[in-house]
């Protein structure tokens, strides 16, 4: 058995046993779900709906119906759709990237983050295909073998780049995500004891027993896994950055583009991860489990990616001078001062500098301002993938076709009805599978749980 | 039971009847005799045998034929292609005339399937036409003109007045009626007016002349709605002569306006477009200075090279001051009262001329004849007449009688009009006093309508003949002393319409067709002068126009009194107010009588670009001093305000135009047609969701008055009150200035570009610094750097002397800013028509769109001489300077060797032809938009809605089974989600090769022509391949002038540009 130096706090508060531990997170799936589970769905589901509705409506009529124009062709579709991509990213960081290093303070997160990064992808990946003016040909965009004639798929898009990355990137996080959960399953299913609900877990469990050579192999699994996703936190961001910097337009050519949407990316994640965590352990009660110093590690995450996010903007407005282009150099002082300015100052202050209050400790432990903060950080990630696709193609390089967007009403049907759908899943998944990877936090019981550090610090002395 | 079902027919089946079962055998119960004919050996000798037959066979199919031709055939003959009948998918082209009482134009019309379809200028005659780039100027009034033919608002037959009702009659009907009252007319000494515009058809003054003959109190009326009553006036009083003088702008050194807008609305406009622009063409030779004085921004306006804006009240002044100094230096007679206001700039003005005498011409827009008077002694003293100034061929156009027509409407109302026929004309909606003239209506015993809609005038009239759309009609015209041009069908009356001058004839007994007429009339005219008269008039017909003789310009005298014109004109402009305001006629729309063509509402106005609206255009500097809103786009409205003046109120949305006069105003007529729900047409009036009339803009005309004479077109003392509301205008460009961006506009003066150093002054290449030793210094640094035209991030396509490689060369200068262009594309490539909401949200469908910029007080040198920030430049740079020079640039797809938008697209729908040209395919497109978004020239166009919809049924001919008769066979009707945009005509360009192949040559240059460059009867667009040494796009693309819009981007675009060069020594332009 490792040992953990006694300096280093414990992940599991209280006197946790391994029975507890099941039972604390089986019990939720066990139970009659509380109170406030029932009226959460209810708003989710109502506002998926509306923004169900809202997509078919847009379906029937034509892309018409957004406020988009002849000079800004994309809009808020695009921006929601890199926004939600952003957001998948944290949970594919925790869970890949966290385990290769092998920080133990992400099994209390990883699962929750990783069925976040699912349903967010499954939003993002909405946008790319409503926002097509005939959807019905939306298969065009993979490489299929077809009667058309000769006709293939045009591998210099960064759009079809995309679609690679995008599809890659959905199938790993599931699979990862259903592998980490098989032991899980099994577990439910032996505890449980409806026969309908037994019946559910035993076909989800895949027949796991448990034996060591299972455990073997899943380790394994989850290793080659880990490592087959961790590349693609960084490339999945990058290859969205692509559709942007390897285009023409001022203020989107730009080659600091991958690094700097990846970071905003993790950034904007682990706000998101904040902001369901924070309201699910206090309703699932798992304040045990999810702790004050998890929320503080992924405060800690913020500050640095949202540090590195500042340094991107400033050295954009800086290549933007540097650099002597006409274009260019007019693109960001428009941005900053033109008819979006309220868009571009919401960014600056909601990115780079509120995360910065996180250097205080008080702060960043303090579990109400985190919440604030996390919704914080998400709306100026919004507005920051808002200003590089409005404010940049609003103004390009022909005065003549300058414009202006204006949302409609179906704009901002669509974007809260996708954040309706998302936490309509999200509780869902909360209500039905193992929000917390239980038998990988038992792993670490005896290590990090408090009761056993006492006792290992009062056995030493 | 049995285990099928069976069914009988009747019951005598079910009874097996024995009859029943035997006759089921025979269909025929009668036998046949087949065998016994045949076999019958006595028909082997009968007379009729097999070839008797078959020309028995041939006798009764061609009499059956015969009989079955109603009417006779009438003799069209094609222009281009002379097939002996129509071959489907291959357009016949006809000549024919264009002449509505404003324009004036020799046209070629495509027909396809003897459907017209699309209108440009006819390349080989007519006064319209430029010999020396064989291309026949018009503009889009004309060329739209095809659409208004398939308007479903059109009368569909005679109608009769019943009461408040309409019933439809029959032509005899009505004939019958009309010619029994207008016997009893005449014979009580009745008076029988004929109100038209200027008529210049020799038929219809011979059918007159008939009618006369008949009924002998019948008189003429010639009434334009846009009056040059003044001009002619002023020339009967100078000369001798009631006319309009021809213009011949080619001649003309210096051309000096005064509040003349003559490229757009001012005279013959498609005659002075082509001669005007071909001396703004920079040669060693020089080129023309134009100097305008006026206080809208008009299209002239717009291409002067140097502007003074003033007040209407002002052009007095003006035309007095520039006389005096003219007369000054000539030794002519001074008029006094030179007006120190002005002076300079007419003294520049006047020197200007002076150095240009015989050479110049001074042309002024007022309706006022005492200045008029004195604007002819200036051209008089300058020598003018008999070369830039022609009065021995005067044109015969503009001959209205302002003085005749203030009287018919007291004769009418005091009923002193026994009948009264109307045709081509609107009085009802036009005229400044149309109560008055409504009501003498009422008191008229016999009113008749020839409109083609139950307009203003026509529904109140008592008979509504609806006449042909000119289309469909046989006719001629004689616009100036010999000069004639024939008119022809070329589509078959759509609905029960007659040439309403068949109706004077038929009036007078004559039952005769108008073709015969015509025709008639023209055998006697040529038999007189000698030939084969048929074979002159079928090549009249042919041709379109027909030239005899030229009268030889005589000595002119003038022989007008200046000091009681300028003592008259002065007086003329008392009591100026604090607000002046002007109304004039628009680009798109006219006099009014285009208001229902939606290509042409759709038309932004060339200055202003508005759509579908008129405004309130006032000084930007006023507009902001009321406080009104000043930035207009989707979700900014427009400040409405009261524009009041004796007793008239009319509420319009003010609009900032850059280089209006402060405290002048104007506002464009034709617009607010059909407000009391008159039929007028599509789209002059839409309806709103409840079927109510919402008429487009507002009606201006109750703003002109009379004054000595002649309708003035400018109203001195008007009161502007805001009224707090706003109101929607749809603009499709709201950004003003070019942000001093050179590498989008160049432009220099003349005296820059007699350099010819282009490449370091107006003109450098885009210079990239690269790692190789370019200049051969031993070193690689900073200092070698190559062209970005040498330089491809991409492989190449290999194009540049392969085959065929089609491009546009596009002169900035030639450029008027008229728009033909635009809708000569609509018509050519079915762009969907939007509507007002559409444009509002900046989805115009325009595939070619003319980017109009104003210029800026602030530029990057002045930024840095007075130290101003860069923030603080750019927004001052967003402001035009108060009376800006002005840029025109058409700007379609630039069809780009290394396209940023055949890159991005995920589904390779937009691809690069071996021809150079940047292809879109509308069936793989699946709308991602990307390639719109990495057009750096933002010409790619998304079909955000099925615009074949109901929802756009009011505004978009597709939609209406009449209208979308118009569409071109030959190009898709693009459906929703997909992205369009210009493909240089490609149609016509495989057309074009086809025929090429077909006679065994090679494209020459000249064979083909996109819409656009053959509706720019300025040169402006010349089209060809890029790959032909000897081409015409070949050699202008290596003027000095030529450059690509941003170059620096490396696109390589097969559009070049020519810069823009200005005439002028009074501000070196700014990037030279």
């Amino acid at each position: 058995m490792q040992h953990e130096a006694a300096i280093r706090e414990p992940l599991i508060l209280g006197h946790k046993t391994y029975g507890d531990i099941t039972h604390d997170i089986v019990a939720p799936i066990e139970n009659k779900a509380p109170r406030g589970w029932y009226v959460l769905m209810t708003i989710a589901s109502l506002i998926a709906a509306y923004g169900t509705g809202c997509i078919l409506y847009l379906i029937s009529k034509g892309v018409g119906v957004w406020g988009l124009n002849k000079t800004v062709d994309w809009a808020w579709d695009i921006t929601n759709f890199v926004w939600w991509v952003g957001i998948g990213h944290a949970g594919t960081l925790i869970s890949a990237v966290l385990l290769l290093f092998r920080q133990r303070w992400r099994m209390a997160i990883n699962r929750s983050a990783e069925a976040m990064t699912i349903f967010a992808v499954i939003m993002a990946a909405t946008f790319p295909g409503i926002h097509m003016g005939r959807i019905w040909m939306a298969y065009w965009v993979f490489p299929l073998p077809n009667q058309f004639g000769s006709l293939w798929v045009n591998f210099n898009s960064p759009l079809l780049w995309d679609v690679f990355a995008i599809s890659t990137y959905f199938s790993v996080s599931l699979v990862f995500w259903y592998i980490g959960l098989i032991p899980d399953f099994a577990t439910i299913r032996d505890k449980v004891t409806k026969p309908g609900m037994k019946k559910l877990y035993s076909i989800l469990s895949f027949g796991w027993t448990g034996n060591a050579k299972a455990w073997t192999r899943f380790e394994e699994v989850s290793l080659v896994l880990a490592g087959i996703a961790t590349p693609l936190v960084f490339s999945v961001h990058s290859v969205v950055s692509f559709d942007f910097a390897t285009s023409v337009i001022p203020g989107w050519h730009t080659t600091i583009f991958p690094p700097y949407f990846v970071s905003g990316a993790v950034f904007s994640g682990f706000a998101m991860v904040q902001t369901l965590l924070l309201v699910m352990r206090k309703v699932m009660k798992l304040e045990s489990y999810i702790t004050i110093k998890h929320v503080e590690y992924m405060n800690i995450v913020i500050i640095v990616t949202g540090s590195i996010v500042g340094v991107a903007y400033i050295t954009e407005l800086f290549m933007s001078w540097y650099s002597g282009v006409e274009y260019e150099s007019y693109a960001f002082i428009n941005r900053a001062t033109g008819p979006y300015w309220w868009a571009y100052w919401s960014m600056m202050t909601c990115n780079v500098i509120s995360p910065q209050v996180f250097w205080f400790k008080k702060l960043r432990t303090n579990l109400a301002f985190t919440f604030f903060m996390s919704i914080v950080v998400n709306v100026g990630m919004w507005f920051e993938r808002f200003v590089i696709i409005v404010t940049s193609l609003h103004r390009d390089f022909l005065p003549s076709s300058w414009t202006l967007f204006h949302p409609t009403w179906v704009d901002a049907g669509v974007f809260i009805g996708t954040i309706g759908i998302f936490f309509t899943l999200y509780l869902l998944f909360a209500r039905y599978f193992p929000v917390v990877a239980l038998n990988e936090m038992k792993s670490i019981l005896k290590t990090s749980g408090e009761s056993y550090k006492q006792r290992a610090e009062t056995h030493h002395h | 039971m049995p285990s099928t079902k069976r069914y009988w027919q009747d019951l005598a089946q079910l009874d097996q009847a024995a009859d029943v079962i035997k006759g089921r055998e025979h269909e025929f119960q009668a036998p046949t005799p087949l065998e016994e004919v045949l076999g019958d050996r006595s028909f082997q000798g009968a007379s009729t045998d097999r070839r008797d037959f078959l020309k028995f066979l041939g006798f009764g199919l061609g009499a059956a034929t015969l009989a079955a031709c109603e009417t006779p055939v009438v003799k069209s003959i094609p222009y281009v292609n002379k097939p002996e009948e129509i071959v489907p998918g291959v357009a016949n082209w006809y000549a024919s005339t264009y002449y509505d009482g404003n324009d004036f134009a020799s046209i070629l019309v495509k027909t396809r399937e003897a459907r017209p379809i699309h209108i440009k200028g006819n390349p080989r005659h007519g006064l319209n036409r430029d010999p020396q780039l064989d291309k026949g100027s018009i503009n889009s009034r004309i060329n739209s003109s095809v659409l208004s033919l398939y308007d479903s608002m059109r009368l569909q037959g005679p109608k009769k007045r019943d009461g408040e009702n309409w019933t439809n009659a029959g032509w005899s009907e009505a004939d019958d009626a009309i010619s029994g009252q207008l016997a009893t007319i005449a014979g009580q000494g009745g008076r029988i007016v004929l109100l038209t515009p200027t008529v210049i058809s020799p038929s219809i003054v011979a059918a007159f002349t008939a009618f006369k003959a008949k009924y002998a109190t019948a008189e003429h009326v010639q009434y334009d709605p846009i009056s040059y009553h003044g001009v002619t006036t002023a020339n009967m009083r100078s000369f001798g002569r009631r006319a309009m003088p021809g213009y011949d702008l080619t001649q003309a050194d210096v051309v000096v306006g005064v509040d003349c807008d003559f490229l757009s609305s001012w005279g013959n406009t498609t005659e002075h477009t082509w001669q005007y622009a071909r001396r703004r063409r920079p040669s060693d030779a020089g080129m023309s200075k134009h100097i305008q004085f006026e206080a809208r921004m008009s299209l002239t306006g717009a291409n002067a090279d140097e502007r003074t804006a003033i007040k209407p009240s002002e052009v007095t002044n003006i035309v007095i001051s520039l006389h005096d100094h003219v007369a000054k230096a000539t030794g002519g007679a001074a008029v006094g009262g030179t007006d120190a206001s002005c002076d300079a700039a007419t003294a520049h003005a006047a020197e200007n001329l002076l150095k240009a005498r015989g050479r110049s011409v001074v042309l002024c827009g007022s309706n006022n004849a005492d200045v008029q008077v004195l604007v002819n002694s200036i051209n008089m003293m300058l020598g003018n007449y008999g070369t830039t100034i022609d009065l021995d061929n005067a044109s015969n156009l503009f001959q209205g009688d302002d003085a005749a027509v203030a009287q018919l409407v007291k004769d009418l109302e005091a009923g002193r009009v026994g009948a009264l026929l109307i045709a081509g004309v609107n009085p009802a909606y036009t005229l400044p006093e149309t109560e008055a003239f409504k009501a003498g209506l009422a008191k008229t015993g016999l009113t008749v309508s020839f409109s083609g809609y139950a307009d203003e005038t026509a529904s109140l009239c008592g008979w509504i003949l609806p006449d042909h759309h000119y289309l469909e009609s046989w006719n001629d015209f004689n616009p100036k002393p010999g000069h004639y041009a024939v008119a022809q069908p070329t589509i078959n009356p759509l609905y029960s319409t007659r040439a309403w001058g068949e109706s004077l004839t038929r009036w007078c007994g004559q039952y005769i067709n108008w073709h015969d007429h015509v025709k008639g009339v023209w055998r006697a005219r040529l038999e007189a002068q000698g030939g084969n008269a048929d074979e002159r008039w079928y090549q009249a017909v042919h041709d379109g126009v027909l030239v005899g003789f030229v009268n030889a310009p005589g000595a002119v005298t003038f022989a007008g009194d200046v000091n009681a014109a300028a003592a008259a004109a002065k007086a003329s402009v008392q009591g100026a107010g604090e607000w002046e305001l002007q109304v004039y006629t628009s680009e798109a729309i006219g006099d009014g009588s285009h208001a229902n063509n939606p290509w042409l509402q759709e038309m932004p106005d060339p200055i202003t670009k508005l759509t579908w609206d008129n405004a309130l255009l006032m000084a930007p500097a006023d507009v902001e001093r009321l406080g009104l809103n000043r930035y207009i786009g989707q979700e900014h409205p427009a400040s409405v305000c009261k524009v009041a003046v004796n007793g008239v109120e009319v509420e319009l949305p003010v609009l900032a135009a850059p280089g209006q006069k402060a405290g002048t105003l104007a506002v464009a007529l034709g617009y607010g047609r059909g407000a009391n729900g008159e039929a007028v047409g599509r789209a002059a009036c839409l309806r709103d969701d409840d079927g109510k009339p919402m008429p487009v803009g507002r009606n201006a005309y109750p703003f002109t008055v009379r004054s000595g004479g002649a309708v003035s077109y400018d109203v001195l003392s008007v009161s502007v009150t805001p009224t707090g509301a706003t109101y929607p205008l749809a603009l499709t460009q709201t950004h003003l200035t070019d942000m001093e961006r050179h590498s989008v506009v160049k432009e220099t003066t003349f005296a820059t570009w007699a350099k010819h150093d282009s490449q370091h002054t107006y003109n450098p290449p885009h210079l990239l610094a690269v790692h190789e030793d370019v200049n051969g210094d031993g070193l690689i640094n900073a200092l070698d750097k190559k062209p970005v035209t040498q330089i491809d991030l991409w492989e190449e396509h290999p194009v540049e002397g392969v085959g065929h490689r089609w491009g546009l060369s596009i002169d900035l200068n030639s450029c008027i800013g008229c728009g033909a262009c635009v809708t000569a594309c609509n018509s050519e490539n079915n762009i969907p028509v939007v509507g007002k909401d559409e444009v509002r949200r900046s989805r115009e469908m325009h595939w070619l769109r003319i980017d109009r910029y104003f210029n800026s007080d602030m530029t990057k040198a002045r930024a840095a001489e007075e130290s101003v920030g860069t923030i603080a430049m750019y927004t001052a740079m967003e402001r035009p300077a108060e009376n800006p020079r002005v840029v025109f640039m058409p700007v379609m797809c630039q069809h780009c060797n290394h396209a940023p938008c055949e890159t991005v697209c995920p589904v390779a729908a937009t691809t690069h032809s071996n021809e150079g040209l940047n292809q879109m395919s509308y069936n793989r497109c699946i709308g991602t938009r990307y390639c719109a978004n990495n057009c750096p020239y933002k010409v790619r166009r998304f079909n955000w809605f099925n615009y074949v919809t109901e929802k756009f049924g009011q505004v978009n001919p597709a939609w209406d089974e009449v209208g979308r008769m118009v569409l071109n066979p030959d190009v898709t009707v693009r459906a929703r989600g997909v992205i369009e945009k210009c493909s240089l005509c490609v149609q016509s360009i495989q057309a074009g090769k086809f025929a090429a192949k077909k006679a065994g040559r090679p494209v020459k240059d000249g064979d083909i022509e996109t819409a656009c460059s053959a509706a720019c009867g300025a040169g402006a667009i010349i089209f060809g391949d890029l790959n032909d040494t000897n081409s015409r796009v070949r050699n202008l693309s290596q003027d000095e002038r030529s450059y690509h819009m941003l170059e620096e981007l490396g696109v390589k675009p097969n559009v070049n540009y020519l810069a823009k060069v200005r005439n002028t020594e009074a501000e070196e332009a700014h990037h030279a």
